[in-house]
């Protein structure tokens, strides 16, 4: 199991800022290490945001993005107090939901 | 070695013993004022932290507004400048040297904020801003949780968990220290003589900004001292008087007597009229002779430039004008 995201939503004006920072190594697959085998590619995919059991974000995933991503992004229609989830699929399969209240 | 370490700490003493023990006749005592515009720092134990108190859930605001930009919402921004993660990667080949992975002191941390920080208006920050954007800043690292409040009693307690990795077995913490580098002198092979194998031209460090008479700061040492280069003098066609000195004709023949050999006017009223009295001379001179004016021979001079040798001929001839 991999490390807890760390996530922070706030209402900025009417809309909802939500910014995540997610703990992955993303390795693209290219990278080779010390004795030339090349490391396997292990990427997140997928990712989902929701709040009240709607999705607000769903975003498909490649190799090229870095490692330990950080992500922002703003929605409409939560108010302060509700939660937002996120949660990442990656390609070997792991998956993670965090969430957190909006400030 | 330790006997180094020890006159070290007595040359200390005393250093700072002097400072009170001899007058020299300047300046005045610091006033306590000046003293504490100096007395900046915050130590470890704490000392030096000014009243005040700050929350990390007040410090998110103020992180947002000023140090995000930089650092990154989580502090993750990049190698440089990333202050929480990196715990445990000190010792791998890419270190991230951040608040939770390197620091030992959360004292450091809020002097460094206070002192330097944000970046384009370092020390703009009051007490209290600084002490909630340290608290932010080491709950990101997952030090301190997000309701702590930290005050100058409680910052020093915060234990950061490189506390111990510090280490004073190097060269820069310890005489008996490992040095980083190990002064192998080489001594083989070493050159038997040395050769200048280039140089500067003669003046040019003091030709290098210019002529420094010409500069207008009067005040300038310098000032009246020029230093264009000085250019070698042009070749000037050396006078023959000159030329009979340089070559020693001069010690045999005088202009007008006969010294050892003949005097100079001597030979330009014999050879007076001959068409090839310079031909002919100029051969006596190359070659040496004897007996035209004696038994002393006059010894071959074909070491003289030929262009010389030519002058000195027609100078005799004309009678040896001064």
């Amino acid at each position: 199991m991999s490390d807890p995201m760390r996530i922070r939503a706030s209402v900025v004006g009417d809309k909802v800022e939500v910014k995540v920072l997610m703990a992955h190594p993303m390795e693209s697959g290219l990278r080779k290490n010390a004795d030339g085998s090349i490391i396997p590619a292990h990427f997140i995919d997928r990712v989902v945001a929701s709040c009240k059991g709607k999705t607000v974000l769903a975003a498909d995933w490649g190799p090229a993005v870095s490692k330990n991503p950080y992500l922002s992004f703003r929605f409409s229609g939560a108010a302060k107090g509700d939660m937002v989830s996120v949660t990442w699929t990656d390609n070997k399969g792991d998956t993670r939901t965090d969430e957190a209240a909006i400030a | 070695m330790w006997k180094s370490e020890l006159a070290a700490a007595i040359l200390l003493t005393l250093a700072v013993g002097s400072v009170h023990a001899k007058d020299y006749g300047i300046g005045r005592p610091a006033t306590p004022g000046e003293i504490a515009a100096w007395d900046t720092d915050v130590r470890p134990d704490g000392l030096g932290l000014p009243k005040g108190k700050g929350s990390a859930a007040e410090g998110e605001p103020l992180y947002e507004a000023q140090c995000a930009s930089c650092h990154g919402s989580f502090g993750e921004s990049n190698d440089y400048m990333a202050i929480a993660g990196g715990v445990g990667t000190l010792k791998s080949d890419a270190p991230l040297r951040t608040v939770g992975s390197k620091l030992d002191y959360a004292t450091t941390l809020w002097d460094y904020i206070q002192r330097a920080m944000p970046f384009t208006a370092p020390k703009s920050l009051t007490a209290d801003q600084t002490y909630a954007i340290t608290a932010y800043v080491l709950h990101l690292s997952n030090i301190v949780p997000l309701d702590a409040v930290l005050d100058q009693n409680t910052l020093p307690q915060v234990k950061m968990p490189n506390r111990e990795g510090f280490t004073l077995k190097h060269g820069l913490g310890s005489v008996k220290g490992k040095p980083d580098v190990q002064n192998t002198a080489c001594m083989k092979d070493c050159e038997k003589t040395v050769k200048v194998r280039s140089e500067l031209p003669a003046d040019f460090t003091a030709s290098m900004y210019g002529d420094l008479s010409q500069d207008f700061r009067s005040i300038a040492t310098m000032s009246k001292v020029s230093t264009t280069p000085t250019k070698p003098a042009a070749a000037v066609a050396a006078s023959p008087a000159k030329l009979s000195a340089q070559y020693a004709c001069s010690a045999c023949h005088g202009i007008a007597n006969k010294v050892v050999g003949p005097g100079m006017r001597e030979i330009a009223a014999k050879y007076k009229g001959h068409a090839d009295a310079e031909a002919k001379l100029l051969a006596k001179l190359a070659a040496g002779g004897a007996g035209a004016w004696g038994s002393v021979p006059m010894p071959p001079q074909a070491h003289v430039p030929e262009a010389d040798r030519k002058t000195l001929i027609q100078w005799i001839l004309a009678g040896a004008p001064d």
